[in-house]
């Protein structure tokens, strides 16, 4: 079946929300609506109506504060819209710019198809100016996951990758979130996964890693 | 040529992003949407190397079996060579891999109907400006990282001054190495000049450190959706009159070179068979 059937299923089923995103059935005449989850009980036309998928994109690229988004998991979605959605197709095709693949990725792990990748896994295949990363140590790594991911570092993405294989992230607020944001029926939600570490991630392990090598000397 | 419509293939189109700048994006979706709205594909996507989806999310949003996977770049090196191969687990032309096929073609910018772009955006940027008394410099970055990008910028040129657009000199130039952009009024002879950057995004290149360097901005500017540097044509500067295009990747027409690469593709694969 077609991700999109699925997930139109999904909704059927009592589906609302994917990370700051609240989905509505039959809402201001579209077949689909989505709204800031902060937004739910506001009344729909107080909220500026927009249509189509395309405009995902426009509603997600900037934070209230003026700064760009690149890290689309990021807590800082901004608030006042309602954007009116044709069919499951444009539903499917709205929420890839809100949470890139996050639906399939949802999917994937339902099924059990998700390819994780570790962290050390990842840092070794970096090449060019990140290929320093791959020098972190594991204390520094978990130390990083505590400093970068999460929601209190504004990133509401469940992680599913590990140090390696046999190495478990430690213990934090980072690693035990579970993707859904708020207090909200967990089975209502689809949770955002982090299956291998961000750019971000690995932007700021190039940096760790080069202060501790200067630690060293 | 018309493009036979691919219902049951989704393409893939591939992009570097950005983590500081949106509008480096912004190509990318608007040729994905040109071509979703023509309905020649069964789905359309972009994945990126700086922006979500990432190449390794990118499968799980396709349904599709056979996906054609396009790289949004001006030219082969590092990214089309190294980077996209790595991070899509591609093999060679075509991968099959869990019950997808995963074809992957050449970069946009490499494509010969990029010349007929070319000349049609330095026509839109100076319709006034006669041919016989005008310089067209296409212009890319050049560093000693990829000479690939250089070599695909003298293609250009090379194909424009056969193309007998007429223009009295068709020249490269480069913000980092010879012959320098910044010495436009220098290295052309002509009273008009068009500079037309070779990228895909009006990324800070185009918005910003290019207007620097023919010296119609004293110094790099806000961010790039809040810049005006195109609206301004011409500028009469250092004696002669300048017309500014912004990067050739933003033109419309970008998503017909990526159909015709995948045309191309296919061709080959044809040939091959
Ligand atoms: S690595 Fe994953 S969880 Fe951590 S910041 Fe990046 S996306 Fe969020």
């Amino acid at each position: 079946m077609k991700l999109a059937e699925r997930l139109s299923q999904a909704i059927a089923a009592g589906i609302r929300r994917i990370g700051q995103v609240s989905i509505r059935p039959d809402l201001a005449g579209a077949a689909y609506a989505l709204c800031h989850i902060e937004d739910e009980a506001a009344d729909p036309h107080s909220l500026e109506i927009h249509n189509g998928a395309a405009a995902a994109r426009d509603i997600s690229t900037w934070a209230e504060d003026g700064h760009y988004r690149f890290t689309k998991s990021e807590l800082s979605l901004k608030r006042g819209w309602i954007l009116r959605l044709s069919s499951a197709d444009e539903l499917k095709q709205a929420l890839d710019l809100f949470y890139p693949a996050g639906v399939g990725l949802w999917m994937a792990d339902k099924d059990d198809h998700l390819k994780i990748e570790h962290l050390r896994d990842k840092l070794n295949r970096q090449t060019g100016m990140y290929r320093f990363a791959r020098n972190l140590g594991d204390a520094g790594a978990q130390k990083l996951v505590r400093e970068v991911c999460g929601p209190s570092n504004c990133c509401v993405k469940k992680i599913l990758w590990q140090i390696d294989s046999n190495t478990p992230l430690e213990d934090s607020e980072a690693s035990r979130f579970d993707g859904v944001v708020g207090a909200f029926d967990r089975q209502a939600a689809i949770p955002l996964l982090c299956r291998e570490a961000c750019n971000h991630f690995v932007a700021e392990a190039r940096k760790a890693s080069k202060a501790e090598n200067d630690a060293k000397r | 040529m018309p493009f036979t419509p691919k219902p049951h293939a989704a393409l893939l189109i591939v992009g570097h992003g950005s983590t500081e700048n949106p509008d480096s994006s912004t190509p990318y979706f608007e040729h994905a949407d040109e071509i979703r709205n023509r309905g020649l594909f069964g789905e359309v996507h972009c994945c990126f190397w700086k922006e979500e989806p990432s190449m390794r999310e990118a499968g799980y949003m396709i349904d599709a079996e056979e996906i054609y996977v396009v790289p949004d770049f001006i030219s082969e090196g590092y990214f089309t060579q190294d980077v996209i191969p790595r991070e899509l687990q591609l093999e060679g032309p075509t991968t099959r891999r869990a019950g997808k096929t995963w074809h992957y073609t050449l970069p946009v910018g490499v494509h010969s109907s990029m010349t007929g772009l070319l000349l049609q955006r330095a026509k839109e940027v100076a319709p006034d400006a006669n041919p016989a008394e005008t310089t067209l410099f296409i212009v890319g970055h050049g560093t000693g990282l990829n000479q690939n990008s250089t070599k695909a910028i003298r293609d250009q040129v090379e194909h424009i001054k056969a193309s007998g657009a007429g223009y009295a000199e068709v020249l490269d130039a480069f913000m980092e190495e010879q012959p320098f952009i910044a010495e436009w009024d220098k290295l052309a002879t002509t009273p008009n000049v068009i500079v037309v950057p070779f990228f895909i995004a009006d990324g800070l290149h185009s918005y910003q450190d290019i207007p620097v360097l023919l010296g119609i901005e004293t110094e790099p500017g806000e961010a790039a959706s809040q810049r005006e540097v195109f609206r301004h044509n011409p500028h009469h500067l250092r004696g002669k009159t300048l017309y500014y295009s912004s990067a050739i990747g933003t033109e419309r027409h970008i998503a017909d070179v990526i159909l015709d690469q995948i045309a191309d593709f296919d061709a080959r694969l044809h040939e091959t068979r």
